[in-house]
């Protein structure tokens, strides 16, 4: 009990001389500029005034966070939804593992970034451009890991549904995907890292809202504690959605936590 | 992060079945993309794939831009090896450091868990007011895409441990240490590996990314640079470089683990 709370302390006072040198410098020495490194209260208070201000990049924070989640959902769940059933295809059934797997290698080692200019000469540069974007980044992750998953189904579970008479569909459902969904889960939450990743990515090279949009264009200003403050924004919404994802994941994989 | 190394495969089949579905496949991807391509509107900026591949060889002869697609290559990749080995100079004593010493953990770990979750690319713009257009601040923003998956993975490998392992060297009179050296860095090697395969590919995105952002040659700008003038056919073999040079480095990645640790091959 005593280490722990000398634990806490330490990380405690770790957190406070960081935040206080950093004060020091900036606000009271005035060491740094503040175009080069703004104080941390300078930023809170950018970060605060961003709700509600739409200057100079032409959008509240809310507006920009929402542009951002929106596109992230589109292609995101479009990705989930035909990658999993594609991976589990792909791994159940033979011709389809010959057939798809070597075109799959040959598209997977293309980082989704490198995927942003073609989309963008495809749809122009709009929305769709972007989620076209998160969707290849998306069903990527989630085939690949739907199909791992569906490959580690233990083959004494197999036979014992065989033995039992089950069919080749009821051992699917029965026994490999439930079998498969804590890997399934762990490729949702990648991608949604990764998805979220590319979308700033994307939003920096065109887009006339988003988070991306908004940390490029305060970079352009030079407004580094805007940049900062986008920063913050895009990374709180990134755990939120990891968060998110874990809590399902909970309430769906059932038995995970009894091994 | 990394993908197990031996997967159950349920199917054994021939070889030659292997090989005659992976041609047939290729065969329908090209002929649908050429058949595709051969639609007038969408023909227009959607070259067939024997023109791309046709640019993408010529274009190791003659020059995109400046340069060659060799010494396009070569640009991203100086920029991502400089980056990503300041990133493991950096993440591997600060994983092993945190792992060993609770103090130190106590004390790191916060400002380390505040660096984590923020998505390497995001960096970016504060990359370039840091640290100019340059190149220094390419080597930034790799060396914090690396760093972080780098550090998680070195951690835990230092901090899983056998306890038995540590046990016995205790018991045989090592020293803390010689417990390090001989213990602990040789059960988180493993782990560590994975950790660099697994940043690499983040390392390789981020080249390309902060490429496509602002340079004057790399991959990255090949692609951009054809997006820019509406030239699918340099976009398309731009990522066709990319997607083979990921592909050779991280079979370079792996190799190099299968030299450096035979035994957790071996073991598995």
């Amino acid at each position: 009990m005593k280490k722990r709370l000398r634990y806490f302390l330490l990380s405690v006072l770790s957190l406070g001389i960081f935040l206080f040198v950093w004060y020091l410098i900036t606000d009271i020495l005035g060491i740094f500029p503040e175009r080069a490194l703004p104080s941390p209260t300078k930023i809170l208070t950018t970060l605060m005034k961003k709700f509600t201000q739409r200057a100079p990049d032409g959008g509240t924070m809310l507006e920009h966070i929402w542009a951002s989640l929106k596109l992230a959902m589109y292609g995101f769940a479009l990705g989930a939804v035909i990658g999993i059933p594609v991976g589990i295809v792909m791994a159940w059934y033979r011709k389809a593992d010959l057939f798809i797997t070597p075109l799959f290698n040959f598209i997977r080692p293309i980082p989704p970034i490198a995927w942003i200019p073609l989309m963008l000469i495809f749809f122009g540069i709009g929305q769709t451009a972007k989620a076209a974007v998160i969707f290849v980044s998306t069903v990527t992750q989630c085939i690949l890991n739907s199909y791992l998953g569906i490959k580690q189904t233990k083959d004494v579970h197999r036979w014992v549904a065989t033995t039992f008479g089950a069919s080749n569909t009821q051992i699917l459902f029965k026994v490999a995907i439930p079998s498969a969904l804590p890997m399934i889960f762990t490729g949702l939450s990648l991608s949604m890292n990764l998805a979220w990743m590319t979308l700033v990515a994307a939003e920096m090279l065109a887009a006339d809202k988003g988070l991306g949009y908004l940390i490029q264009y305060a970079r352009m200003m030079a407004r580094v504690d805007l940049v900062i403050a986008g920063m913050i924004m895009i990374t709180i919404i990134g755990a939120i959605l990891n968060a998110v994802l874990t809590k399902i994941e909970h309430s769906v994989v059932k038995g995970r936590h009894m091994e | 992060m990394s993908e197990p190394k031996k997967r159950n495969n349920n199917f054994a089949g021939s070889k030659s079945e292997v090989i005659v579905m992976a041609v047939f496949a290729f065969a329908c991807f090209f002929c649908v993309w050429y058949l595709v391509s051969l639609n007038e509107r969408i023909g227009k900026f959607f070259p067939n794939p024997i023109v791309v591949l046709e640019s993408f060889f010529q274009a190791f002869v003659t020059p995109i831009g400046q340069n060659t697609m060799l010494e396009h290559i070569f640009y991203s990749l100086r920029r991502v090896t400089t980056g990503f080995l300041l990133g493991a100079f950096i993440g591997i004593p600060l994983g092993l450091v945190m792992a060993c010493s609770k103090t130190l953990r106590a004390l790191l770990m916060p400002l380390f868990s505040i660096v984590r979750p923020i998505p390497g690319l995001a960096w970016i713009p504060l990359a370039i007011l840091w640290f100019g257009l340059g190149e220094s601040s390419k080597y930034f923003l790799i060396c914090m895409t690396a760093l972080v998956g780098i550090t998680v993975q070195t951690y835990h490998g230092a901090l899983n441990v056998d306890p038995l392992h540590i046990g016995a060297a205790r018991m045989l009179g090592a020293n803390n240490f010689q417990l390090f050296t001989n213990v602990i860095i040789r059960s988180a090697i493993p782990y560590i590996f994975a950790g660099l395969q697994g940043s690499f590919a983040g390392a390789w995105c981020a080249v390309i990314a902060a490429e496509m952002i602002r340079s004057d040659e790399g991959v990255g700008w090949i692609i951009f640079n054809g997006m820019n003038y509406a030239n699918t056919t340099q976009v398309i073999a731009g990522m066709l470089a990319i997607g083979i040079v990921g592909l050779i480095t991280s079979a370079l990645l792996r190799a190099l683990e299968r030299s450096f640790c035979k035994w957790n091959i071996q073991g598995k």
